[in-house]
């Protein structure tokens, strides 16, 4: 496209000593409905272009939506301008850049149905059904069906002579049943985070079937027990819970720009700072993080990033060492990494790219475990479903969950289910309590659609995954 | 086309029973700076051209942000191939009438006029303050121009525009971190030495913290506290959720629920506040009066709710907090021993029925006792119930501006709920 060209040539006469430009278009599908109205069913299309440029060591970035010759060239003086203006504050000779060499390449996330294929109608008619579905329990007060497909065309030329074509997709259907029983209201919701694939897993997931499901298990939270008083208490996580919890702990504490302090400001900084590489206690030996943005239908997966650094798979902790950061072009070489580990992301075209969580996950258990096996081992405990309450500073180190469904363990069985369970822990604490996670058979990945960072804020994607995991000695108690 | 083209063109080519057309512009200048350098710079503009069109009770809604006719004509047809595929909405309600606006200002000609290079100059300043002490500072400036139209087709128009300016610090060196921010309109109610100096007596207040215990204490929340803690427990403040059984004002609507001293408003009377001139697309704004002097007074109302439970509708299109004008010096008096908040950080919904939050403290706390401030602390973890606080708070400072459409006092608050630390 010539588009592409017009802003390379130009941020090169404008002596850019770098430029990328992205043309993107962002095609959203979002219905909503609240019992059985339909409160919004919208077709959204977002195109326009943003153009990076690097000049004396700082950044420069325009975004703009109209497409002539002569705006695109403008959009490109106008980076070139701001990133002269932002090497008039910068530290010594300025920012850096990791090498990258060109690449040409397409990619496009496998889809078999494409969800933009299926008619309006089909697919508020399933959501009716489902809607309907929770609304025939006695009790159940409230039922909520999101369901969100997106589809993001990227087009990326640098002035390395890179040149990009890459089509990413996701569907993600997010059911909610509120229980309302004397005097409390409990919620259940049935929310893998999206995927990055097609119609075809909506079809494959029986969702009336998981209506009846969370609207039976809403009506047994509402009525279900407290846990009364803080102890310390064995821990069952399932994969959907663990998910956030990794995604908080783990995931944000290891972007290089938190560890930087480039996020000082708003999202927070890391305690996971660069000396403690290669010999950090992050958690217990059986406990392996890996990045890795070449996971079958992640929501970080693609070919390359907004860099045009290619997708990579590699350690973040192993044997529970803290061992590499999720990385980009300008923050690895600030802490001497040859070159970026690939997790430089925008979320819209008028969004610059920033350090993002690369699709992040526990890796199972060596031995053969069961869910039920690690259950029939554990004394007293709570087992933990699905994702609720959760709260971090902005350190990564103190924080507080609470979940979607939990049944007390009682000398090895599930004893009585429970509601408004808590959790407090912190880093390391928490990873290194974890001295059992199931095998590969349970392993189960989840996505996050919304993950909030940066100034101006973006909403980021990136999917997580883990089989059930036990952490032993945790301070559980209920909310008041 | 230019807005105007863009509603002429819908408004001759839309077939549909009724339509509801949203135009919003944005022009935005954010530069972003960490580490006593400015790491992103960014700088554009769009603009987002939304169709809603129903056909009987079947609705369909198109968003895009190109403006050739083209597009245009194709939002046209995603939004009525939508409504026409959709089944009908048993809550549909019609598009808005014409309506009296009430007039608001909610522009600044010095936002508008503030160039890029001062903005870079507020950036330089600011990071020569923090060497001086030397600091890390990190933060953002950052303006924007919006402009926005809506009109329908049963005879509703309006439009507004405003501006908002932005510039926050965050200084850092070894165990000490805090942070000022202003965001308001209005640049040239901006003063950088006023704020700096804020940081400054902030930044020398927090120098070797103690290591604090959680437990039940009197809290001073400043204003940035206040927003965040009274905000977060306005998330939960509807009327149909209320009725619904699942929030904790369920029948409480006229009852004396909050603490007597508290009352919290949206206003179109403070300048300083930004307001917009209608809500739900096409209502006119006027005085809401969500709680008067402890008793819950209203609870934003969609339309459809208003119209089922014949109230009118509300949203809560700003936050006001009026407060006594009671000096923090006088707070620390008054509760002998206690805790001083900046700010809360990552606040989350416990349970919904209850009301309860978990949240965090954040860029600095201060334990005075005797009256008198004795040193900084960690940072701690509470879980709490706003609404429920409210019963405890023993007095307010004076209304500050903390974002565009918030203004509220400092609060000394008793009996916080702290359950946990952290090592910072």
């Amino acid at each position: 496209m010539k588009y592409l060209d017009i802003a390379i040539e130009t941020a090169l006469a404008q002596g850019a000593g770098y430029a990328d430009i992205r043309i993107q278009r962002d095609t959203s599908q979002v219905i909503y409905l609240l019992n059985r109205s339909i409160k919004y069913a919208v077709n959204d299309v977002e195109h326009g272009y943003g153009i990076r440029v690097f000049k004396g060591g700082a950044w420069g970035f325009a975004h703009c939506n109209r497409f002539d010759d002569r705006t695109v060239a403008d959009t490109a003086r106008r980076a070139c301008e701001i990133a002269a203006l932002s090497a008039k504050v910068k530290k010594g000779a300025g920012l850096t850049l990791a090498p990258e060499r060109s690449y040409i390449a397409t990619y496009k996330t496998p889809v078999a149905i494409d969800p933009f294929d299926i008619s309006m109608r089909e697919k508020v008619d399933l959501m009716l059904e489902v809607n309907r579905t929770m609304l025939n329990y006695d009790g159940i007060r409230q039922a909520v069906f999101y369901l969100i497909i997106h589809k993001c065309e990227k087009l990326f030329a640098s002035t390395l002579g890179t040149r990009l074509d890459l089509t990413t997709q996701l569907v993600d259907p997010m059911i909610t049943a509120t229980a309302v029983w004397e005097g409390d209201s409990q919620s259940r919701t049935f929310d893998e985070g999206g995927r990055a694939t097609g119609w075809e897993w909506i079809q494959a997931l029986d969702l009336t079937d998981k209506a009846k499901q969370i609207a039976e298990e809403a009506l047994i939270k509402v009525k279900a027990d407290t846990l009364g008083e803080e102890q310390r208490r064995t821990l069952i996580l399932d994969p959907n819970h663990l998910g956030l919890t990794m995604h908080e702990s783990v995931g944000h504490p290891t972007e290089l720009d938190r560890v930087l302090g480039w996020e000082a400001d708003f999202a927070g900084i890391s305690f996971a700072t660069p000396e403690k590489l290669g010999n950090y206690q992050y958690g217990s030996p059986i406990v392996n993080f890996m990045g890795d943005n070449t996971l079958a239908e992640g929501l970080a997966t693609n070919a390359f990033d907004d860099d045009g650094v290619p997708a990579q798979k590699w350690f973040i902790i192993k044997d529970g060492i803290l061992k590499e950061y999720g990385s980009t072009r300008d923050t690895a070489p600030q802490i001497g990494l040859a070159h970026s580990r690939g997790c430089n992301r925008a979320t819209s075209y008028y969004n610059m790219p920033i350090n993002r969580i690369p699709n992040l996950y526990l890796q199972p258990g060596k031995e053969p475990l069961t869910p039920a096996e690690m259950i029939a081992a554990t004394d007293d405990g709570v087992y933990i479903q699905g994702r609720g309450s959760f709260s971090i500073d902005q350190h990564r180190i103190n924080f507080q969950f609470g979940g979607d469904f939990f049944w007390e363990i009682k000398d090895g069985k599930l004893v009585r289910p429970l509601k408004k369970v808590l959790y407090k822990s912190c880093n390391p604490e928490f990873w290194n309590a974890c001295d059992a996670i199931c095998d590969e058979r349970f392993f189960r990945p989840f996505g996050v659609i919304n993950c909030g960072k940066g100034q101006p804020g973006q909403t980021g994607r990136m999917t997580h995954g883990a089989a059930p995991a036990r952490f032993r000695n945790i301070r559980v108690g209920g909310s008041q | 086309m230019n807005a105007q083209q863009i509603l002429e063109y819908i408004k001759q080519h839309c077939t549909a029973d009724d339509w509801t057309i949203t135009i919003n512009e944005k022009d935005s200048h954010e530069t972003r700076f960490a580490q006593n350098s400015i790491t992103q710079h960014i700088a554009g503009s769009n603009i987002e051209v939304a169709l809603q069109v129903s056909f009987g009770d079947k609705t369909g809604v198109g968003n895009i942000n190109q403006t050739d006719a083209e597009s245009i004509k194709n939002l046209i047809e995603t939004a009525e191939t939508m409504a026409k595929l959709n089944q009908p909405d048993p809550e549909f309600m019609p598009s808005c009438p014409a309506a009296d606006l009430p007039q608001v200002l909610n522009r600044s000609e010095a936002t508008l006029q503030l160039a890029p290079q001062e903005m870079v100059e507020l950036v330089r300043q600011s990071i020569a303050n923090g060497e001086k002490h030397p600091a890390q500072v990190s933060g953002m400036t950052e303006k924007h121009r919006y402009y926005s139209i809506l009109c329908t087709s049963n005879g509703f128009y309006g439009e507004c525009e405003s501006t908002e300016f932005g510039h926050s610090m965050t200084m850092k060196k070894d165990a000490v971190e805090t942070k000022v921010a202003y965001s308001g309109k209005d640049y040239a109610r901006f003063d950088l030495n006023q704020w700096l100096d804020q940081l400054n007596s902030q930044f020398n207040s927090l120098s070797a913290p103690h290591v604090f215990e959680p437990e039940r204490i009197a809290v001073i929340l400043r204003p940035a506290a206040v927003q965040e803690f009274i905000g977060y427990m306005g998330w939960m403040m509807s009327r149909r959720y209320a009725d619904e059984g699942i929030t904790p004002y369920t029948d409480k609507l006229g009852t004396d629920f909050f603490g007597s001293n508290f009352s919290m408003v949206s206003t179109l009377k403070d300048d300083e506040l930004y307001a917009s001139p209608y809500f739900h697309g096409g209502i006119p704004s006027v005085e809401f009066d969500w709680v008067k002097k402890g008793s819950l007074f209203t609870l934003p109302t969609d339309r459809f709710w208003a119209k089922k439970t014949g109230s009118s509708p509300s949203t809560s299109y700003n936050l006001f907090i009026p407060g006594d004008g009671v000096s923090e010096e006088e707070m620390m008096k008054k509760a002998g021993r206690g805790i001083i908040i900046n700010n809360f950080w990552y606040i989350r919904t416990v349970d919904m029925k209850s009301g309860e939050f978990t949240g965090m403290t954040r860029d600095g706390v201060l334990y005075f006792e005797d009256g008198i401030i004795r040193h900084a602390i960690n940072n701690l973890r509470w879980n709490e119930i706003p609404h429920e606080a409210t019963r405890r708070i023993l007095a307010s400072g004076v209304p500050i501006l903390t974002s565009p459409d918030t203004k509220v006092p400092a609060m000394l608050i008793a009996d916080f709920n702290f359950v946990d630390k952290t090592d910072f």
